[in-house]
């Protein structure tokens, strides 16, 4: 599948690219407001990573632009501005997901997949993992075919795990994923690993594969390899 | 006190020092006079009798005439008494009561007798005429008092006016509101000069103001990217297989650090843009709902210090920005839960005047700081100390003052509606 990433910071774009950029996703860049409607008239993409501000024109124009040419491709808007004009204006404008700087490469790959998953699937997919499987609509997780009962943040750790196999994730990340930023760190990460604690408990319960490695000091890995 | 009524005192108070005066010099010049006028027709009436006397050798009849004694009495050639005036009390003749006298004595001689001659005239004219003068002087007095006091009532706010119009407009004013404001022109000097210093103060000040913020949202905004950059490379950082234990220690401590700097971060912006009407949107919120949501939300916290939650809720629906109210809540609960001891009590009351969040504590926070932002209890604290000054901020904008106490070991965080 492709990926368009259009922002004009060479540095991000690099970083996003890398580790999007594996065996799942192909990346393209376009570092500007012309590159971008280039590219997006003349292919197709899975979903484009959307820079509000940038050089020659606004993230809000391409938006239009696509409306126009008729694109169904799913958009996830970066920026910098956490401003709620922007977020409605770009959700309005077509943008199916809104993530305000600095996020998480995690939290970013986790909502790509997810607008793909919505895009693609119409919501209505079951991921499948080895003997995991998830039903995105009714929430509910198979491992060889047998329920499991997870509770709401196991449930969306599990989620957020699968979206970043084979990454390691940091416990910020994790936090920030399951709370937002309203937590201590120090009272988090506790919780992090209770949850994660729980998870694996049920998982291998269920005769799961131990995918989920604890790494030391930075935190867990979905280890499928 | 105002202008006015200190102007009025002291104008007032010489008014009346000086009539006083006035009437004591005019009542002595007044009396001096008169007497001097009555002593003149006392030697007059001497001048008469001495002349009858040297015309008829015989002292003249004397009839008993209003207001007016003359008393011939015999006496020696020894006791001849110089001539002199006083003033005595005397009673009249015919009306039979004690009335004060000008009295002139002098002696006379008929033939080789001596007579000490006593001419007495009332004195009863004179200070008749002094008592209409001290009346009349009071009168004056009083009626100046009157007229001066409605006058400066009425001139001198009428003359005021412009002056309290500008402080009004003033009073009212509020920097954060982007509200231009004028003042209504006027032809006195002093007053529109002092317009105009304001005008040019206040227009200064919101630049400054608007600059400030302009600033603040630019900066927070523009530290976004970088910090998505160092946090993006951090987690590239982390995938790496082969990092020694010193350096995943590195690394997550920069993680913590860049966490807190981007809450700073966001802080920041998020009061910037409150302060900057950016949440206008108003809905109408079920107070009592949002409040049981958050407390589900919440409940992870809650358990791990084993607080005990006691809630007392009505149904209250305000008209506010929702976000905000979410962002209200969630900072004064967060508060109340982070700063409680361990096994301790948070009390929620809702009623329909006021929101209060009570949570056990140990010592009061200090009142005149809680909610100035960066005030921190412990500096080595996570927070930002922006959270209650977040609270604060949002509770202005919405126009319900938000006020802290501390009683019987309990923090209170009171919103009144």
């Amino acid at each position: 599948m492709k990926i368009l990433i259009i922002e004009d910071e060479p540095e991000l774009l690099n970083s996003i690219c890398n580790y999007l950029g594996n065996d799942n996703f192909i990346c393209e860049t376009a570092t500007n407001f012309h590159l971008a409607i280039e590219k997006i008239s003349l292919y197709e993409y899975a979903c484009i990573i959307l820079d509000i501000t940038l050089p020659g024109g606004s993230g809000l124009e391409i938006l239009h632009e696509l409306k126009k040419q008729q694109k169904a491709d799913g958009v996830l808007i970066i920026s910098a501005k956490n401003s709620l004009d922007d977020k409605l204006q770009g959700l309005k404008a077509g943008a199916d997901d809104y993530l305000t700087k600095p996020f998480h490469l995690s939290e970013l790959s986790a909502r790509v997949e997810a607008i793909i998953r919505r895009k693609y699937f119409n919501g209505n997919d079951v991921i499948t993992l080895n003997e995991i499987s998830i039903n995105i609509s009714q929430k509910t997780v198979e491992i060889n075919n047998t329920p499991i009962d997870l509770t709401k943040k196991e449930y969306e750790l599990l989620l957020y795990f699968i979206s970043n196999k084979n990454k390691v994730i940091s416990k910020n990340a994790i936090a920030e994923h399951l709370w937002g930023d309203d937590m201590d760190l120090a009272d988090s990460y506790d919780f992090i690993y209770t949850h994660i604690k729980n998870l694996r408990k049920k998982l291998l319960q269920a005769n799961c594969t131990d995918y989920l490695k604890s790494i030391y000091g930075m935190g867990y890995k979905f280890d499928i390899h | 006190m105002k202008l006015f009524a200190k102007y009025n005192r002291i104008n007032l108070a010489a008014t009346i020092i000086v009539f006083l005066l006035a009437a004591i010099a005019f009542y002595f010049s007044l009396q001096y006079v008169l007497i001097n006028q009555l002593d003149d027709s006392l030697e007059t009436e001497q001048a008469e009798i001495e002349k009858y006397v040297a015309e008829h050798q015989k002292l003249p009849e004397v009839f008993a005439i209003k207001d007016q004694q003359i008393v011939f009495t015999a006496t020696t050639s020894n006791n001849i008494v110089k001539k002199h005036f006083k003033s005595i009390a005397l009673v009249d003749s015919i009306e039979k009561n004690k009335e004060f006298f000008r009295q002139l004595t002098f002696t006379i001689q008929v033939q080789n007798n001596f007579y000490t001659a006593q001419v007495s005239k009332s004195l009863e004219g004179t200070d008749d005429i002094i008592q209409s003068v001290v009346i009349i002087t009071f009168l004056t007095i009083l009626l100046i008092l009157l007229v001066s006091y409605f006058i400066n009532r009425v001139v001198l706010q009428k003359l005021w006016k412009p002056f309290y119009t500008t402080l009004h407009a003033v009073n009212n004013f509020e920097i954060s509101k982007q509200k231009q404001i004028t003042f209504q022109s006027n032809n006195i000097e002093e007053f529109s000069s002092l317009n105009k210093t304001l005008e040019k103060v206040i227009n200064k000040a919101q630049q400054d103001f608007t600059s400030l913020k302009h600033f603040t949202e630019n900066a927070s905004h523009e530290l976004q990217t970088p910090l998505a950059i160092i946090r993006t490379k951090l987690d590239l950082l982390i995938q790496n297989e082969n990092l020694s234990q010193q350096q995943t220690e590195a690394i997550q401590s920069a993680n913590n650090a860049l966490q807190r700097l981007a809450n700073l971060n966001k802080s920041l912006l998020l009061l910037t843009k409150i302060e900057n009407n950016q949440y206008e949107q108003k809905i109408n919120i079920n107070l009592k709902a949002i409040i049981q949501t958050k407390l589900i939300q919440l409940n992870e916290l809650i358990q791990n210090k084993n607080i005990q939650v006691g809630v007392n809720l009505e149904e209250v629906n305000i008209n506010m920005n929702n976000d905000l109210v979410e962002i209200l809540l969630n900072n004064l609960l967060i508060n109340a839960i982070k700063y409680n001891t361990q096994g301790g009590k948070i009390i929620i009351n809702l009623t329909s005047t006021q929101l209060q969040i009570a949570n056990t504590a140990q010592t009061s926070l200090d009142t005149t700081k809680v909610f100035t932002r960066f005030y921190k209890v412990e500096q080595s604290t996570q927070s930002n100390g922006l959270g209650l000054s977040i609270a604060k901020q949002i509770c202005d904008t919405a126009g319900y003052p938000l006020s802290y106490s501390f009683n019987n070991n309990f923090h209170y965080f009171t919103v009144t509606f």
